[in-house]
């Protein structure tokens, strides 16, 4: 189970490898190896490239893949939310749920304006340089967010906060506000402004959040019209999870 | 242009030193690498669709053309460090995405440090190429082998100076920046994208060209095709 897994994480991490490839990287004997993935041929966990004779992850993989993300009730919950708030705003609408030190985006619409863009569900994305992520460690009880904290902070951008105590100050003021706003921290260019969700408990759930373009959301401070829509979703979303009307941080 | 039975600059040439780095110079750059993107923009785009907005080629020639229309309503001996710096600005404020604040702040402080330099030569040259990646890599925090700009601008500029400081002449180092620049584009195929929103995509950035890095080799062509009409 252990060596299907590890081979599995391998043909996640590189596009397409070989059996020799597979063998060097994980330091398994090549028929092993072989056997492995025959086995996981048969259950459509991996396939088998014709032209190349590589392999790379197969269809099974998408559904479970699926089901993993809808298992986020959240995920579910924030369809319509999310929908509507993209058209309402024009813009850009990701939710995201923590994921260890970084947020996973589980639901993203695209900016409602036919243009190409590329679809972020699985992303990951390190949760002090995006608004989603420090709208949902603002709400965390101190203990977890003091953890975050003092963990790795990688530096995205120029602009990415790296500094704990920046961060630990920036996190009071989103506490206080209820919104989170990051101004390209994560990406050139790009700006976000989120707003926690929270369950039942008032724990916050993840974060539901605009993204866009540096000048549109940004131009003099975060757009008020934005700040609102985002507030709104929050609230409604949380409602929605049965959150009572405050969430109160601890 | 001058006759073409004149070949200054070329092999065994005595013109040696002879090169300025004037505002004719910047300007017949600018021109010249708004003409290659203008020519390469639906091919930027294309190479963008599949990592990011498809919007890179769109982006860049928007914002060329608008640094066109800057040096027309330039003075004429508007310095060439201002200019730039002014170009830079414009295609700050003109280029979406991330591509106008990272070459905008490039070209800014291009210009910059070609106003503080001692003499308009071939070292002015290098110190404001050298400064333009620090911008760029100020704004962007990316380090070679991330799949950027920085993959394509390194190299050129490692080779510039290389070739500066074994005796080259400027329009050599020029043309050895600009092949640099075009080997460090094919070198982003199999990188996996560690910064902008192509890190997204995890391993599915791998198997693409990088258009920043690909915009920045159509910048250093047209550096060197100015460099070697004008030594």
């Amino acid at each position: 189970m252990d060596r299907a897994a590890r081979i599995m994480k391998a043909l996640g991490a590189s596009p397409r490898l070989g059996v020799t490839e597979l063998s060097d990287k994980l330091g398994l004997a090549k028929a092993t190896v072989h056997g492995l993935l025959r086995a996981l041929e048969r259950q459509e966990l991996v396939e088998q490239e014709a032209d190349s004779g590589k392999y790379r992850l197969g269809a099974a993989m998408l559904q479970l893949g699926n089901s993993f993300l809808d298992n986020h009730e959240l995920r579910g919950r924030s369809l319509m939310w999310a929908g509507s708030l993209a058209t309402r705003v024009g813009e850009a609408v990701r939710v995201g749920v923590m994921n260890g030190e970084t947020v996973l985006i589980v639901h993203h619409v695209f900016r409602p304006d036919n243009s190409l863009q590329i679809l972020e569900v699985g992303a990951s994305i390190p949760w002090h340089a995006c608004a989603l992520g420090k709208a949902v460690v603002a709400y965390m009880p101190r203990q977890r967010r003091t953890a975050l904290l003092s963990g790795e902070l990688p530096r995205l951008t120029g602009r990415t906060m790296t500094e704990p105590s920046v961060l630990r100050t920036a996190l009071e003021e989103i506490a206080g506000l209820g919104v989170a706003v990051e101004d390209q921290e994560a990406v050139v260019g790009e700006a976000e402004i989120a707003s926690p969700i929270f369950d039942h408990h008032g724990d916050p759930a993840g974060a539901i959040g605009v993204v866009g373009p540096v000048e549109r959301l940004l131009q003099d401070g975060p757009a008020a019209a934005v700040v609102a829509a985002v507030r709104e979703a929050g609230r409604g979303l949380s409602r929605d999870m049965g959150a009572g009307r405050f969430a109160v941080r601890r | 242009m001058s006759s073409p039975t004149v070949r200054r600059g070329g092999v065994g040439s005595t013109s040696r030193g002879a090169w300025v780095l004037d505002v004719s110079f910047v300007r017949r750059w600018i021109v010249e690498a708004a003409a290659r993107i203008e020519e390469q923009r639906d091919f930027l785009t294309q190479l963008d669709a599949a990592i990011g907005d498809a919007d890179h080629g769109i982006n860049m020639h928007r914002g060329f053309g608008a640094a066109l229309a800057t040096l027309e309503s330039s003075a004429a001996d508007q310095p060439p460090g201002e200019l730039l710096e002014r170009v830079g600005m414009t295609i700050v404020y003109r280029v979406g995405g991330a591509a106008g604040p990272l070459f905008g702040t490039g070209f800014r402080d291009i210009g910059r440090t070609i106003s503080d330099a001692p003499a308009p030569d071939a070292e002015a040259l290098l110190m404001a190429l050298t400064a333009g990646l620090d911008g760029i890599q100020r704004l962007g925090a990316a380090a070679p082998g991330d799949k950027t700009i920085v993959d394509a601008w390194a190299p050129a500029l490692t080779a510039f100076e290389s070739s500066l400081r074994s005796g080259g002449r400027v329009d050599e180092a020029a043309r050895e920046a600009a092949d640099a620049a075009t080997i460090g584009v094919a070198a982003t195929l199999p990188m996996q994208a560690r910064k902008g929103r192509a890190s997204y995509l995890g391993s599915r950035s791998i198997g693409h060209q990088d258009p920043g890095a690909t915009s920045t080799a159509l910048l250093f062509g047209a550096l060197e095709r100015v460099v070697r009409r004008t030594a």
